[in-house]
């Protein structure tokens, strides 16, 4: 009887033991809360404590943990601890700063102002392209102000004109600041460099879309500093006023000069504002309203139009594989009066490429833009794909224009009659930005990158589009396209009306 | 064995002290023959009491039990594996402190003892007759000496016992009182045949001329010897024990086995309130529950309204930002208020007041033997007094949280008004703002559990060993001191563990 109680008494003591030995476990691990502990060097840690929150993007990600000296005391080591959800952000090359209330010129005005009523905090941003997550205890360097922000600028979007400026010198330009034409912002700096050999420095700049055709290879760049001219008696004239806020490039061309520039384009800088008279506002420009930018139909009147594609293959046993594919489609009106693109179903469709070895391949967030020569871009659904398994496919477009201009229907050929593909006949295919580029022969070799979904033209009719001669090649970009499949496989309903 | 009622063959019993062990009884072979009325003398501190104890399955669970060699056979059943529950309904003992349970009549102590012997508690009246208290007062408290004496030879006699151990049952009475005593003991003795009595006593001319022989506890010689009905003691029986009494034992090994015991008493503690959470006497689970809700709801609902009020109008007052600030602030107050202050507040005012209370009443049962008593009877006590006590604090601590929760919005909102002209709908609005009804499962929750555990801690501390008044004042001060430290540790893990 004794010794039963004596065992229950061993096992309280047991259990006792074992419940102290969780409790301390549990305890150490909530100190060892999970997450990337790492370490920021800074010059000094004004107004920083333990405790404080870490924020990326102005989200608390994280907390720093001490704040201590180095051991030579030449600098301030601050822990931080970066949750797991956030870790992948914190990466090599990523800028560590502490906000505090901070003067940052008449340009940039006062920032940090939150810091006033709260603590101090430690803010990290993260490059794009972002290098490796960083490992647990790195030590990194902190800054000791906030980065110049490129994280801020919006990023260049499709059509944008991406075009490098070589300077002798930086007069203060900074990512963000403007470029000008005319006195009107067209687009900004996206970053600086000096060049590797020291010679110069490199300025990366985006001019917006909508003004690319202000930019031709005659066009004079400088970069704007405050210019005095003029004479006492004729009084002064004060260029570039604005600059003394803050710097910014501003170019010039003459109207109707030069050919536009693609992108990468290179030019240097002028080392001075040039001198240059501005014209007048052309008389034309009085006389009427601006023309409306009609869709380039090329000069045949088949519409072609560029079909980009994004997709995710799903895999058991890899890492998901993303699909980005872009190419070219043929655009006209069916007789219901949707926008229909005829393309290859290589282009639009993954799972019709991608290998299947272990059964159906999972293809997951599927998109389909359809960029217009005008340059907007809609969204555009796959409608039909040819049962007999060719590679043609139907897009349909989400949101058309009701004043969309599309192939006439005269210029279109869904008949049997064919032309043998030997026949003369050019291809056409449009370039990233949906403006089409020369046309040419079929083939031509030079065809092959992006020209999936491109349109035959044989007897200024559209008859055929290019396909991948093999489907499974198009995963390995190593598609042979010098094939065709004929426009009579569409079916009626998806044709204009009396085709 | 038939004519033998007691049998002690080469029976030891030694009470283990910290360090050594102290020899009471060594090698006795003796045989008490059945059907007699004996007296048990000896000098005090023999171990007369020990060995009655022992007779009647009395042994402290709680405690290092004596150590025990040899066989001791009671009415042909051996006590080689401890007490054998066979011999339950069997031996009813008089304890020196009657044991009445002091919460019910008379009639009604002598009704449950019948009722625990599977016989019909209409023999109450008869039983109470009996030992000649008919027009007996209705509560214990009001019964004098003699009448609790007389009162426990009735409940004992409720069992028809076959051993009937009496501890100095003329203690404290003048001699005619001890006399007549004695008279309704050999009365009740001589009612049925089977029956053997064994009478712990001083007073023997009491007992003058009853007797059919006398049990005498030789502490010199530590051994037992029976004498004839007409024995005198010599003054070497009354002498006081020599010192010499105790054997060297392992101060180490007393040590584990103190803390193996305890440390078992704890789980059996632990144990026993989850395994009488079953309620068998619904009745008396429903009116602890009712108590244990219903007296401390004023007190409780005063503090909690006193910390709202307070928490809300200062909470107002010390931050003088007029607009939505005022709204944040009591949604803050509001959740810290309800879902962690008050429901703490209230399980401390609970362990003040209910805890305190039930460990008080509990002790003083333990004390006064009537734990003891109930046992004899063959009840168990856990059910009639643990299970209770776990629902009534279990059901309690979450309604008087409740009531505290409710007190402290009704002063939130007064406070609101008068600090800075809150609307009630507004109050309302911002108080329960950011209250979930994940937040109320888990103050209820929490409550419910430190409750639990507070029950457990109360009986463990209350029903443990009481040797003296001040063993009883110990065990409530620690079971306050224990309840409140259970209360803080709950809330702390629970909303540690959900809000952080």
């Amino acid at each position: 009887m004794h010794r039963l109680r004596y065992l229950l008494g061993l096992l309280t003591l047991l259990a006792a033991a074992l419940g102290g030995l969780w409790l301390q476990r549990a305890l150490r691990n909530l100190d060892e809360q999970p997450g990337v502990a790492l370490q920021v060097e800074f010059r000094e840690a004004r107004g920083l404590r333990p405790g404080a929150i870490v924020r990326h993007r102005g989200v608390a990600v994280g907390v720093v943990r001490a704040v201590a000296l180095s051991p030579d005391g030449d600098k301030a080591v601050v822990q931080v601890l970066i949750e797991p959800a956030a870790a992948a952000h914190a990466c090599v090359g990523s800028a560590f700063w502490i906000v505090t209330p901070r003067f940052g010129g008449l340009a940039d005005g006062l920032s940090g102002l939150d810091t006033l009523v709260r603590d101090a905090y430690v803010a990290f941003a993260t490059p794009s392209p972002r290098g490796s997550p960083l490992p647990p205890g790195s030590l990194i360097t902190g800054r000791e102000r906030p980065p110049t922000d490129s994280e801020s600028l919006e990023p260049a979007s499709h059509g944008d004109l991406l075009m490098t400026l070589l300077v002798p010198e930086n007069h203060g330009l900074r990512p963000g600041s403007p470029v000008v034409h005319r006195g009107v912002a067209t687009g900004d700096v996206r970053s600086v460099a000096l060049a590797a050999d020291g010679s110069h420095v490199e300025v990366a700049l985006r001019i917006a879309r909508e003004h690319r055709a202000t930019v031709t290879d005659k066009a004079v760049f400088w970069i704007a500093r405050p210019q005095l001219s003029g004479a006492l008696l004729s009084g002064f004239t004060v260029q570039d006023a604005a600059s003394l806020l803050s710097p910014f490039v501003g170019y010039h061309v003459e109207p109707g000069a030069g050919v536009l520039v693609p992108d990468g384009h290179r030019a240097a800088a002028a080392a001075n504002r040039p001198d240059f008279e501005l014209a007048p506002v052309p008389a034309s420009a009085v006389k009427s309203a601006p023309a409306v930018a009609k869709p380039a139909t090329g000069n045949d009147g088949v519409v072609v139009v560029r079909v980009v594609y994004a997709a995710v293959e799903k895999d058991t046993f890899s890492p998901d594989d993303d699909i980005r594919r872009a190419g070219s489609g043929l655009l006209y009106v069916d007789r219901s009066g949707r926008a229909v693109v005829i393309t290859a179903r290589s282009l639009v469709d993954a799972s019709y490429t991608e290998p299947d070895g272990y059964g159906e391949p999972e293809i997951a967030d599927e998109q389909i833009k359809v960029v217009l020569p005008g340059g907007a871009v809609l969204r555009a659904g796959r409608v039909w794909v040819d049962p007999d398994a060719s590679d043609l496919a139907a897009l349909v477009l989400d949101g058309a224009p009701p004043d969309l201009v599309g192939t006439a229907a005269d210029r279109l050929a869904f008949a049997d009659d064919l032309v043998s593909p030997q026949a003369p006949g050019i291809v056409r295919r449009v370039g990233p930005d949906g403006t089409p580029l020369a046309p040419v022969a079929i083939g031509n070799t030079a065809l092959q990158p992006e020209a999936l979904g491109a349109v035959f033209i044989g007897d200024g009719k559209a008859r055929a589009v290019v396909v991948a001669a093999d489907r499974a090649a198009v995963t390995d970009g190593a598609a042979s396209l010098v094939n065709v499949v004929w426009l009579h496989r569409v079916p009626a309903e998806l044709r204009p009306q009396g085709l | 064995m038939t004519d033998a009622a007691i049998t002690f063959a080469s029976f030891g019993l030694a009470h283990r002290r910290a360090g050594c062990e102290e020899m009471l009884l060594h090698g006795v072979d003796l045989a008490l023959p059945a059907h007699g009325f004996y007296a048990f003398v000896g000098a005090s501190g023999g171990g007369k009491s020990s060995v009655l104890r022992l007779l009647a399955g009395l042994v402290e669970p709680r405690e290092a039990a004596p150590r025990v060699d040899g066989d001791l056979v009671v009415l042909g059943q051996s006590f080689a594996a401890g007490f054998p529950p066979a011999l339950r309904g069997d031996v009813a003992a008089i304890l020196q402190d009657e044991g009445l349970l002091d919460e019910r009549s008379p009639r009604a102590n002598v009704e449950l003892a019948l009722r625990l012997a599977d016989r019909s508690p209409l023999l109450a009246a008869g039983l109470l007759a009996q030992v000649g208290l008919e027009h007996a007062p209705d509560e214990i408290a009001r019964l004098s000496g003699g009448m609790r004496k007389r009162l426990a030879v009735a409940r004992a006699l409720a069992s028809s016992p076959r051993l009937l151990l009496c501890d100095e049952p003329t203690a404290g009475l003048d001699p005619s009182g001890a006399r007549a005593i004695a008279a309704l003991l050999r009365d009740a003795h001589d009612q049925d045949p089977r029956r053997t009595t064994l009478v712990i006593t001083h007073d023997l001319p009491a007992f003058a001329g009853r007797l059919d022989g006398a049990l005498v506890l030789d502490r010199a010689r530590r051994t037992l010897r029976l004498e004839g009905p007409g024995y005198e003691p010599t003054s070497a029986d009354t002498a006081p024990p020599p010192g010499a009494g105790a054997s060297e034992a392992s101060e180490t090994l007393h040590g584990l086995r103190t803390l193996l015991s305890q440390a078992a008493a704890f789980s059996e503690s632990l144990l026993e309130a989850i395994r009488r959470l079953p309620p068998l006497e619904l009745g008396e689970v429903a009116r602890a529950t009712w108590r244990a809700c219903v007296e401390p709801a004023p007190f409780v609902a005063l503090g909690g309204g006193v910390l709202g009020g307070l928490a809300t109008f200062f909470a107002l007052k010390n931050n003088p930002l007029h607009g939505g600030m005022e709204s944040a602030l009591l949604t803050g107050t509001g959740k810290v208020a309800l879902a962690v202050l008050v429901p703490l507040l209230a399980g401390f005012f609970f362990c003040a007041r209910v805890v305190a209370g039930a460990a008080a009443r509990l002790g003083a049962m333990k004390r006064t033997n009537q734990i003891a008593a109930l046992q004899m009877m063959g009840a168990q006590p856990a059910n009639l007094l643990l299970t209770p006590l776990v629902w009534s604090m279990a059901v309690g601590m979450p309604v008087l949280t409740v009531v505290a929760c409710v007190a402290a919005t009704f002063a939130g909102l007064l406070a609101a008004a008068a600090a800075s002209g809150t609307p009630a709908g507004g109050f309302v609005h911002a108080w329960f703002a950011a209250i979930t009804g994940r937040d109320a499962a888990v103050v209820l929750g929490k409550a419910a559990l430190s409750g639990f555990l507070v029950a457990v801690a109360c009986w463990h501390l209350g029903a443990g060993p009481k040797r003296s008044s001040a063993d009883v004042g110990l065990a409530v001060d620690r079971a306050i001191v224990a309840g409140m430290a259970i209360v803080l540790t709950a809330h702390a893990v629970a909303t540690f563990a959900e809000y952080s």
